[in-house]
């Protein structure tokens, strides 16, 4: 999976959302509210570039002393919302 | 070739032209914005009615809005906009590398072309100067402003009317595109502008923003404060900007979250009679 062009992490009002700040996305007209969790997560998105389920549970595990059928489920259950909203592909 | 230097909100730039000078001097709503000549500018528009060679024009993004439209591009890597009135192309901007330079084609109404080509501009070179060109009604009240937003039609100028005719002492600031700057300390300080949409009021002067309060319609009247993320979010429509270009979005970004913290924001939903402004004026007014 990535992260559709355009889409972005800001600081606002010192919460974590995502906008969108692209040709592609300017029409989008949301702002997504992310916790720290999530968060963290798209930032490792971020950094993986082309990720999957598993590769973001890898680096949860392997920095957040976490048990992997937990991290397994937040990760789905994250991933499964970006996509609904359409912020991923 | 003659020059016209204007200071909008504390910007200056310069407008000139060969040739075209009396269509600058029908522009004049620019008139109480004229400055002394200076170096210290931050962009030039030059006027002409040479067709610009569009070949290659790539379009990235088209805006409507009430019959008037932007198509934004670009012509060999440089900005480029058209502004359509209706089905009728009035004007062709070009802005050169470093954004400080521009050329504005006229073709026909060419006040609108001038004045679009103008804000256009200037939102682009004040966009990372804590300064915000916005689609907002503006009125005056004890010496500080209130912001009125809204999607077009939501009636933004119809609320700022319902507080000059039931609110004694309220003045009519700008009716469509004050600018908004956030000074060092925070203050938030709305600016008259040349640019007032179908309302002839161009006047220059400024205010402390008292609040900025987003319409929508409803059949009550109700108002809230908004704080944080929801604040931002009623802001950001309604501030002009080349979004999808990402320095000017990092610019702009800041604005609007300095905006969200340092100012007032509500959101109103209301009726378009005198209570909707009594319902305002009780919750903005300290």
């Amino acid at each position: 999976m990535k992260i559709k062009k355009g889409f972005v992490l800001r600081d606002v009002c010192g919460e974590k959302v995502i906008v969108g700040e692209s040709v592609e996305t300017i029409n989008f007209n949301h702002l997504i509210s992310l916790n720290a969790t999530a968060a963290w997560l798209w930032c490792k998105a971020e950094e993986q570039v082309d990720f999957t389920v598993d590769s973001l549970v890898e680096a949860l595990c392997g920095t957040y002393d976490v048990e992997r059928e937990r991290a397994t489920a937040d990760v789905t259950r994250i991933l499964s919302q970006w996509k609904e909203i359409g912020v991923i592909e | 070739m003659k020059a016209f230097y204007y200071q909008v909100a504390g910007h200056i730039f310069v407008l000139q032209t060969y040739g075209m000078e009396d269509v600058v001097c029908e522009l004049k709503q620019y008139e109480p914005f004229v400055v002394e000549p200076t170096d210290d500018v931050l962009f030039r528009l030059t006027v002409t009615d040479e067709p610009m060679d569009l070949s290659g024009f790539q379009e990235e993004v088209k805006q409507d809005d009430d019959g008037q439209s932007i198509v934004a591009g670009t012509v060999a890597g440089k900005p480029c906009f058209e502004f359509w009135l209706g089905k009728r192309r009035s004007s062709v901007l070009m802005v050169d590398a470093d954004g400080k330079e521009g050329v504005v084609s006229v073709e026909n109404n060419r006040s609108f072309g001038i004045n679009n080509a103008l804000m256009v501009l200037y939102a682009l070179c004040t966009a990372d100067k804590r300064t915000a060109l916005f689609h907002s009604s503006v009125v005056s009240y004890k010496g500080k402003a209130y912001m009125f937003l809204g999607k077009s039609g939501t009636g933004k100028s119809t609320h700022s009317s319902l507080w000059l005719k039931h609110i004694e002492g309220t003045e009519l600031v700008n009716d469509d595109n004050p600018v908004v700057r956030v000074e060092d300390d925070g203050t938030v300080v709305v600016y008259g502008s040349p640019w007032s949409g179908k309302t002839p009021c161009y006047r220059n002067v400024s205010y402390p923003v008292g609040a900025i309060v987003r319409l929508s319609q409803a059949p009550y009247n109700k108002i809230v404060r908004l704080k944080g993320v929801k604040a931002y979010a009623a802001v950001v429509p309604s501030i002009s900007g080349k979004r999808w270009d990402a320095h000017q979005a990092e610019g702009l970004h800041e604005t609007e979250n300095l905006l969200a913290q340092c100012a007032k924001v509500y959101h109103l939903e209301c009726l378009p009679d005198e209570d909707a402004a009594r319902v305002c004026l009780a919750a903005v007014v300290e």
